[in-house]
């Protein structure tokens, strides 16, 4: 490190860069100590509440993010339209609940199905959501993105964009533009959870977002086993690493291409249905954004690289619902705080937080 | 013979889906309506319910009649029986998907299933007129007859066009005489005389001045936004085109022009209200000055990552905009309302002069964006976009020529919002947000990246001609998102794709005295 | 590559020409007015020779087009004398925009036209925005047979294209922007039916002072013109009457998630919360309620976010909300209208927004000012632009929601706003009593 320091040359641009992350990291601290300590405008109670909103959204960007850094990782390509993924996945689990709080539970026909057999049914909406989500990923790379692989990258980009395009509107045609809610059962509703004293108020931890927030954790520790343990997440890795290589020691390069959109598509589609239990509102625009977010904390965490997706992902939800609180600043501009971090993120490790150097192949 | 089989099976299959997605998106009965026009039976079918049923026969023949045609594979070149069998084959799955679909549905809603709520295109009306207003039963013998004798139909006519047939032949020589007859060197030598392009030029100059008068404040309306879209896409013709940095928050500038050049001719919320052509001239430096200060942190960057970075910025400059914190600078959401207009000969200018002043605008920057191209600073971008490092070794200062790039495409985007600005009286937050730029990017590669011919294309047709499509309305944003794909898998290179200087080296015969011709 | 230019601004001229083939009998339009001068002109001696006194009064009326300001709307036979809207139709905020247009769809259906002309809505899009609006005027401005504007709907959206509507001499009754400011700017086209918020805003800090006893309230709005307008009479009303407004905080509406904003609002611990809104947002914040560390506390909206929409996607969580709704007194041609309506539509009137019945009353308004100034001469109806202007703004009209008279600035508001509150997931009348 030492030596490393010694070598570098102090030309005015590097000069000018520490001065400016001096002067940002002075400013920052000074803010952050002003607004917790001496302003006290917010209890302890008020902070766990942003930490645990933050915690939850941050699981389901994370799951997202890891979508587009596995399509990144092995395509290259920016998969815009993965957070329409995800909104199909959102919209799978509507029906699906729906269908479950119209049939009759087994035995007592009083109450429905989703009452009866919570569990049952939301197992099984989760994986409709997923796998229909999946689906919808593996016939977007058929249709869209395979006829143009090996095309330079702006063209997939702009296919992508009208894939994106062509499917929000597709489910607005199809399902009408209203906004929907999703029914939740009785057990998992929304707005009821466990009351933890803080001080003397009470901060609810509703069971929507524990169950969203252990449940991505569950599935991002399961994703990572399968991309380090088995052979599919070995040769997904070989395939991002080099294809023809991969393809000359006789790896299926299309297959696990294909399997990798479709391990996407699953996860994003889960995060889908999370986001429908958690929030309640959605329609087919409800994909958008998130996508947008959950690209951005994938670049955040370092593109191509699925910890620093994970990371990426929480580190982002975490800001924002933090940041504005901590800077004192409106919550309107949340937006503001986290893009900006990122920009300042990508001036000084251009790479990402966690994120291998792009080589100029990969390029 | 296998092969054609099993292709006719899946197009038919998927054209069956189509048609049950087309059924579910209510875009049969558009179809139908449109059909109606064609027919010109509308007027009626309000009062003989079996016009529509006409027309909706006709939309499903159609739909046969394609999947005819492409179950049909020309390079088999298959016999008369095997057309006959892949066109019955393909119809027949089609048949089958749509009518089960048919049955479906027609049977539950008998039994008064609502669909409604979860799909608003099958309401109880909707279905019976998907169902001829008979039983679900009649219907599906009429949709399985005209499905399965219309793709019949599509693949023999297929047959009839393609090369070897009677017909194909007749055609090809009917060609070749017209072609002879018509002189195209002499056409091409003309159009290279001096005169002749003077004149055209005076033909369409006037022909440009005069449309604005003729064609009705409607058009001048949506050509004066093409017209907007054309300069925006000149502008990232440079960033993207021509220097090759992918840009994704290209609305930034567009925003800053057009804010700056409203909030300083309003009333409110500043009441400064110069004079509009030094505000608009302002409104262009602003936006320069952006460009620059948003370019210098990020010039190293590359490709995604410049593309999330410039996204970011877009988004940043949208949300301060409309932030409590700026709303003194900018009235926040509620925007700024009127925006000055300019005066020509004593009056406000109305929407013909808009027109013209937009016209002038397109042609300068059509011709600033040509000259750049051919000079040594656009070579010096098409070096760089090809392979910066290269580019860099062989002396090219890409760090001054990427700025370059960034400053004009921003000025151009800041006269652009000026424009935008003034001629809509007034501006919001909301007017810039990153579907504008994703609209822009499309602008420039689906018309051909770095091409200008192609940027004007591009903005014609995907701002010009959902106007033209109204009745299609609902179905714009879905047509231009299946567009966009298709165009990309077809014609990567973009409806006019920019034509690259050809290196043609004349192979020698036979080592003659004369030269070799290098054309360039 | 010249060549290419010229051949692409040709090919282009040549579809634009192709596809506004329809559009030339709106280009013949726009340049009749000149030719019938002429033709009148010429005209005039031989008629004044051969006629009777009545022709000379049918000269003077096509005079009236050329002495008023704004020219005429020149509606030939065969085509409807349309009535322009934007509304928020898809969307969030779709069912303000359903609601209204329907009504007004539902006004001039009933009406029997004028004289073999028949009335039609045009109610474009804006998703409630005020730049949408803009837009949709800039639009609505180019159709020369648009007389009359039934709208706009949200005050941001009205706020945008009060001033096209003003150069272009198109009279605008809005059913439901409410915000105070749009009636304080001179505009001589702009009048409404609906209460403004100064009234609204009075009211509700009122009753949170003095009829509920509040002291401590939080103040919410979405940063639009209606919201935030709407906040900040409450805010500076309740202070008045000596009230403390302990959060004002602003929301970004179309958002999932609110807790944050809510959260440091909650810090300020109110005993209520106003909001100056929409349902769409309302019924977000109403389900992370608990979660923000409110519960508990009541939670007093608007027009906005009044609706079954709110109950609806709410459930249990908005019980014992306030909103603001605008529901006439029973009477025969209210009962006639709620019946036309439910048959016609899958809602009933007041079910979707508070301003149904505001909305026909608008119909009535405008149909009644067009046929007072219209006149028919051959075969082509006239409406002078200046003069249904003025119409407008001098109406008189008795409707489902009271008298609806116009003073000089354009208010013409029958009745103020009655505030409900949800009640086993219904709105019903607010009761003090309890």
């Amino acid at each position: 490190m030492i030596e490393k320091l010694k070598k570098t040359r102090f030309t005015p641009r590097l000069a000018l860069r520490l001065v400016i992350a001096i002067a940002l990291l002075v400013y920052l601290t000074w803010r952050v100590v002003q607004v917790t300590a001496s302003e006290a405008v917010f209890g302890p109670d008020t902070w766990l509440r942003f930490l645990i909103s933050g915690l939850v959204i941050g699981g389901m960007y994370a799951l997202i993010a890891i979508g587009y850094t596995l399509v990144y990782g092995i395509l290259f390509m920016i998969n815009f339209a993965h957070g329409e993924v995800m909104m199909l996945g959102t919209f799978a689990g509507y029906f699906m609940l729906e269908a479950f709080s119209t049939i009759p539970g087994p035995g007592n026909q009083e109450v429905n199905f989703l009452n009866a057999q919570p569990i049952i049914a939301l197992i099984l909406t989760f994986i409709v959501g997923a796998g229909v989500a999946a689906l919808v990923g593996y016939l977007l790379e058929k249709i869209a993105y395979r006829p143009l692989r090996g095309a330079p990258r702006l063209i997939p980009l702009i296919s992508a964009i009208g894939a994106s395009i062509f499917l929000q509107n597709a489910a607005q045609l199809l399902f009408g533009p209203q906004r929907r809610q999703y029914s939740n059962p009785d057990l998992l509703w929304r707005g009821t959870g466990w009351m933890i004293p803080v001080g003397d108020k009470t901060v609810m931890l509703t069971y929507t977002g524990v169950f969203s927030f252990v449940l991505s954790i569950l599935l991002m520790i399961g994703l990572f086993v399968l991309v380090k343990k088995t052979k599919l997440g070995k040769s997904m890795r070989a395939v991002a690493e080099n294809k023809q290589a991969a393809a000359l020691m006789g790896i299926d390069v299309d297959s696990v291409i294909s399997k990798t959109f479709l391990i996407s598509g699953a996860l994003a589609g889960a995060a889908g249905v999370m986001w429908g239990i958690h929030n309640g509102l959605f329609n087919h625009y409800v994909g958008f954004i998130p996508g947008i977010k959950a690209f951005t904390a994938a670049v955040l965490g370092g593109i191509g690289n699925i910890p620093g997706a994970m990371l990426g992902g929480m580190v982002l939800g975490l800001m924002e619902s933090l940041g504005p609180a901590l800077l004192g600043l409106d919550f309107q501009i949340k937006d503001v705080i986290a893009f900006t971090i990122l920009i300042l993120v990508l001036i000084f490790r251009p790479s990402g937080l966690l994120g291998e150097a792009l080589t100029e192949e990969k390029i | 013979m296998n092969e054609s089989l099993k292709r006719g099976l899946r197009l038919g299959l998927i054209f069956g889906i189509v048609f049950i997605f087309f059924m579910l998106i209510g875009f049969t009965n558009v179809a139908a309506t449109m059909i109606g026009d064609i027919l010109g039976n509308v007027d009626q079918a309000s009062v003989n319910p079996q016009l529509p049923v006409l027309n909706l026969i006709t939309f499903t023949g159609l739909m046969g009649f394609f999947t005819g045609i492409a179950a049909y594979k020309k390079d088999a070149n298959p016999s008369w029986v095997q057309v006959l069998i892949v066109g019955l084959i393909a119809g027949l799955a089609a048949a089958l998907l749509v009518v089960g679909f048919i049955l479906l549905i027609g049977s539950l809603n008998a039994q008064g299933v609502d669909f409604r709520t979860y799909l608003p295109n099958l309401g109880a009306n909707e279905i019976q007129y998907l169902i001829f207003y008979t039983t679900p039963l009649a219907a599906a013998q009429r949709y399985i007859l005209f499905i399965i004798l219309f793709s019949i139909i599509g693949s023999l006519i297929v047959k009839l066009f393609s090369p070897g047939s009677p017909v194909n032949i007749a055609l090809n020589s009917l060609k070749k005489n017209t072609i002879n007859k018509l002189d195209v060197e002499t056409l091409k030598s003309a159009l290279k005389n001096r005169f002749v392009l003077i004149g055209l030029l005076v033909v369409v100059a006037v022909l440009m001045y005069f449309l604005p008068f003729v064609w009705g404040s409607y058009w001048n309306y949506i050509m004066g936004t093409v017209a907007i879209y054309i300069l925006l896409g000149l502008g990232l013709n440079i960033i993207v085109g021509y220097s090759g940095q992918l840009v994704l928050g290209y609305v930034a500038f567009f925003a800053i022009g057009a804010y700056t050049f409203a909030l300083l001719t309003a009333p409110q919320p500043h009441a400064i209200e110069m004079n509009l052509w030094l505000a608009m001239l302002i409104a262009v430096l602003v936006s320069t000055i952006a460009g620059l200060l948003i370019g210098l942190p990020i010039l190293n960057l590359r490709g995604d990552y410049l593309a999330i970075v410039t996204l970011g910025f877009g988004e940043i400059v949208r949300i301060l905009i409309r932030s409590d914190l700026l709303t003194a600078l900018t009235n926040g959401p509620k925007g700024v309302t009127n925006v000055g207009q300019p005066f020509w000969r004593g009056q406000l200018f109305t929407d013909t002069n808009y027109m013209h002043l937009l016209m002038l605008l397109v042609l300068a920057g059509l011709f600033v964006a040509k000259r750049l191209k051919d000079s040594r600073t656009g070579r010096a971008w098409i070096s760089i976009r090809e392979d910066q490092t290269v580019a860099q070794a062989t002396g090219v200062n890409t760090f001054r020529y990427k700025i370059l790039a960034l400053l004009l495409g921003a000025a151009f985007a800041g006269l652009a919002g000026a424009l935008f600005a003034s001629r809509n009286q007034f501006t919001g937050p909301e007017d810039f947000t990153l579907m504008v730029s994703v609209n822009v990017l499309c602008v420039v590669i689906v018309g051909g990246m770095g091409s200008l011919p192609g940027v004007v294309l591009g903005a014609f047709v995907l701002k010009g001609l959902p106007e033209l499509l109204r009745e299609l309305s609902d179905y714009r944003l879905f047509a231009f998102g299946a567009l966009l794909v298709v165009m990309m898998i077809v014609r990567p290179n973009g409806l006019w794709p920019v034509s690259r200087p050809k290196f043609i080296k004349a192979p020698p015969e036979d080592c003659q005295d004369e030269p070799v011709e290098v054309k360039v | 590559m010249k060549i290419k230019y010229i051949l692409v601004l040709l090919l282009v001229t040549a579809i634009v020409l192709s596809g506004c083939a329809q559009q030339t009998e709106e280009v013949m339009e726009t340049e009749e007015p000149q030719e019938t001068e002429e033709m009148v002109e010429t005209e005039e001696p031989q008629e004044t020779e051969v006629v009777d006194v009545e022709e000379p009064e049918e000269e003077s009326m096509l005079e009236v087009c050329l002495e008023d300001e704004f020219g005429c709307a020149e509606i030939p036979s065969g085509e409807t004398i349309k009535i322009g809207m934007g509304a928020p139709l898809l969307g969030d905020y779709s069912m303000f925009g359903t609601d209204i247009s329907q009504a007004v769809s539902l006004a001039l259906a009933m009406d029997d036209g004028f004289e073999g002309w028949t009335y039609e809505l045009v109610a474009e899009d804006t998703g409630g925005t005020p730049e949408a609006g803009a837009a949709v005027a800039n639009l609505l401005v180019t159709d020369p047979t648009v007389v009359a504007i039934a709208g706009h709907i949200f005050s941001g959206s009205t706020d945008a294209a009060i001033p096209i509507y003003d150069a272009a001499g198109l009279p605008m009754m809005s059913p439901s922007a409410t915000n105070p400011d749009l009636t304080q700017k001179g505009s001589a086209v702009f009048n409404r039916l609906a209460f403004t918020d100064a009234d609204q805003g009075k009211s509700a800090a009122s009753l949170l002072y003095n009829d509920l006893g509040f002291r401590k309230i939080g103040v919410m709005h979405d940063g639009g013109t209606y919201g935030q307008g709407l906040a900040d009479v409450v805010q500076a009303e309740f202070e008045n009457l000596g009230g403390e407004v302990v959060a004002y905080e602003g929301i970004t509406p179309g958002e999932a998630d609110y807790v944050a904003p809510l959260s440091a609002v909650a810090a300020g611990e109110p005993e209520a919360v106003y909001f100056g809104g929409y349902a769409a947002d309302a019924i977000v914040m109403m389900n992370q309620w608990a979660q923000a560390g409110l519960e508990g506390v009541l939670f007093f909206g608007c027009d906005g976010t009044f609706g079954v929409e709110f109950t609806d996607k709410t459930g249990p969580n908005g019980e014992g909300a306030i909103a603001a709704s605008l529901v006439p007194p029973d009477s025969p041609e209210k009962t006639a209208f709620d019946e036309a309506y439910a048959a016609e539509y899958p809602t009933e009137a007041g079910e979707l927004s508070a301003f149904t019945w505001s909305s026909y009353d608008t119909g009535n308004v405008l149909i009644a000012a067009i046929e007072s100034v219209a006149f028919v001469e051959g075969d082509t109806l006239y409406v002078p632009r200046g003069a249904l202007v003025e119409a407008v703004r001098n109406t008189d009209f008795v409707g489902l929601t009271g008298l609806i008279k116009c003073d000089e600035i354009g208010e013409c508001n029958a009745s103020g706003p009655a505030f409900y509150q949800v009640v086993d997931g219904e709105w019903v009348p607010l009761d003090l009593g309890s």
